[in-house]
């Protein structure tokens, strides 16, 4: 078989994977942008594999594998820092809520308490 | 402002402290008497919360650990919701002693300082001073600190505190994580805070272990540095919104 053929074959059954995902509702759409695009530029360079080995000479790669590995990678090292904000974030809003749960459980307490009393 | 009304709340983060947070707290009302205590139980596995509760505190339990700057937030977010005037912080491992909590916290009610860090170094007091290498990473950040914002403090690791209303405020809004005590000094700093130093005793650590143990002195100052260097470059873009803010103060 063919390599371009098993690579498009690939590159769109992630993406498939992806829809799926977010029309199962286990992904949401903010989440599912990010490896939709990624996908859809690897069915694109699938395809059109002349243009990607043309993007490797011009910018320098002797071999286009190299470059698809460069570009794999990089894409890898964004997506993952994307994924440790949003970590970040969900880590700052549970430390919040952390609080306020805390806060709110013990003026409930001190209120029941008064209820008790009189 | 009268200052015999002012109301003051002594906040005690606790994690883990069963056998120190009693004590503690008995300590904290023989020399406050009639003072709100604030007991932050961080999650503990152990009975801190019913000890502390016990001996009399008030006591709001985290879900689950959140360190000791979230903990110690809490107690801010808790006085600015209930309006105290004067907070001060004493740590649950009955490492700081009561008996100087009247004199961390009177330049507060005279309204000579904003925010009061109670020091070992500043005169030859005695008592528990650290080990060499918690010393020596002490004063790397007393040279860093007043580098950086020209602020001297001799003990900036401290947790021995005092804060007024401005403080509460801006520390209820934005307190640094994990190791907090030098970086909280900087974000004071930066909002135009007015840093008091008092000279107290400390005593070494009656039960259980340091969250800071000697292995990892190290990871603390490099961790704390990185986190110092990283504030003074933050965007603080809530800041001109805020009425509440010191930066508004002048």
């Amino acid at each position: 078989m063919n390599i371009h053929v098993v690579a498009m074959v690939v590159s769109v059954a992630i993406f498939l994977f992806v829809i799926e995902l977010v029309r199962r509702r286990r992904l949401t759409f903010k989440y599912a942008i990010a490896w939709l695009l990624v996908s859809a530029g690897a069915i694109f360079f699938a395809v059109f594999y002349r243009l990607l080995f043309a993007c490797a000479t011009l910018l320098g790669f002797e071999l286009p594998s190299n470059f698809i590995f460069f570009t794999l990678f990089c894409v890898f090292v964004f997506l993952s820092l994307l994924l440790t904000v949003f970590l970040c974030q969900q880590n700052n809003r549970n430390d919040v809520m952390a609080q306020k749960i805390a806060l709110l459980e013990f003026e409930l307490k001190e209120l029941k308490k008064k209820l008790k009393m009189e | 402002m009268n200052t015999s009304v002012m109301k003051v709340l002594i906040i005690v983060p606790a994690f883990n402290e069963c056998g120190n947070i009693g004590r503690t707290v008995e300590e904290i009302r023989k020399w406050q008497k009639g003072t709100d205590i604030l007991i932050i139980d961080d999650g503990s596995a152990d009975n801190t919360a019913q000890e502390a509760r016990q001996a009399g505190g008030m006591v709001i339990s985290l879900p689950f650990n959140l360190g000791i700057g979230a903990a110690v937030q809490t107690g801010f977010q808790f006085a600015q919701r209930h309006q105290y005037d004067i907070a001060a912080q004493v740590d649950g491992d009955g490492q700081h002693d009561a008996s100087f909590l009247d004199k961390i916290i009177e330049p507060i009610r005279r309204d000579e300082a904003d925010m009061v860090v109670g020091s070992r170094f500043l005169e030859k007091t005695g008592g528990f001073q650290s080990s060499f290498s918690r010393r020596m990473g002490i004063h790397f950040f007393v040279h860093l600190i007043n580098a950086l914002t020209g602020v001297k403090v001799s003990d900036p690791t401290s947790g021995f505190r005092a804060y007024n209303k401005k403080m509460i405020a801006l520390f209820s809004d934005y307190y640094p994580h994990d190791f907090p005590e030098p970086e909280a000094i900087v974000v004071a700093q930066q909002a135009g805070a007015r840093i008091a130093e008092i000279s107290v005793v400390m005593r070494a650590r009656e039960a259980g272990n340091s969250s800071i143990r000697y292995f990892k002195t190290l990871y603390y100052m490099a961790k704390v540095t990185l986190a110092i260097l990283l504030h003074m470059i933050r965007i603080r873009s809530d800041r001109s919104q805020r009425p509440d803010t010191l930066s508004n103060r002048q």
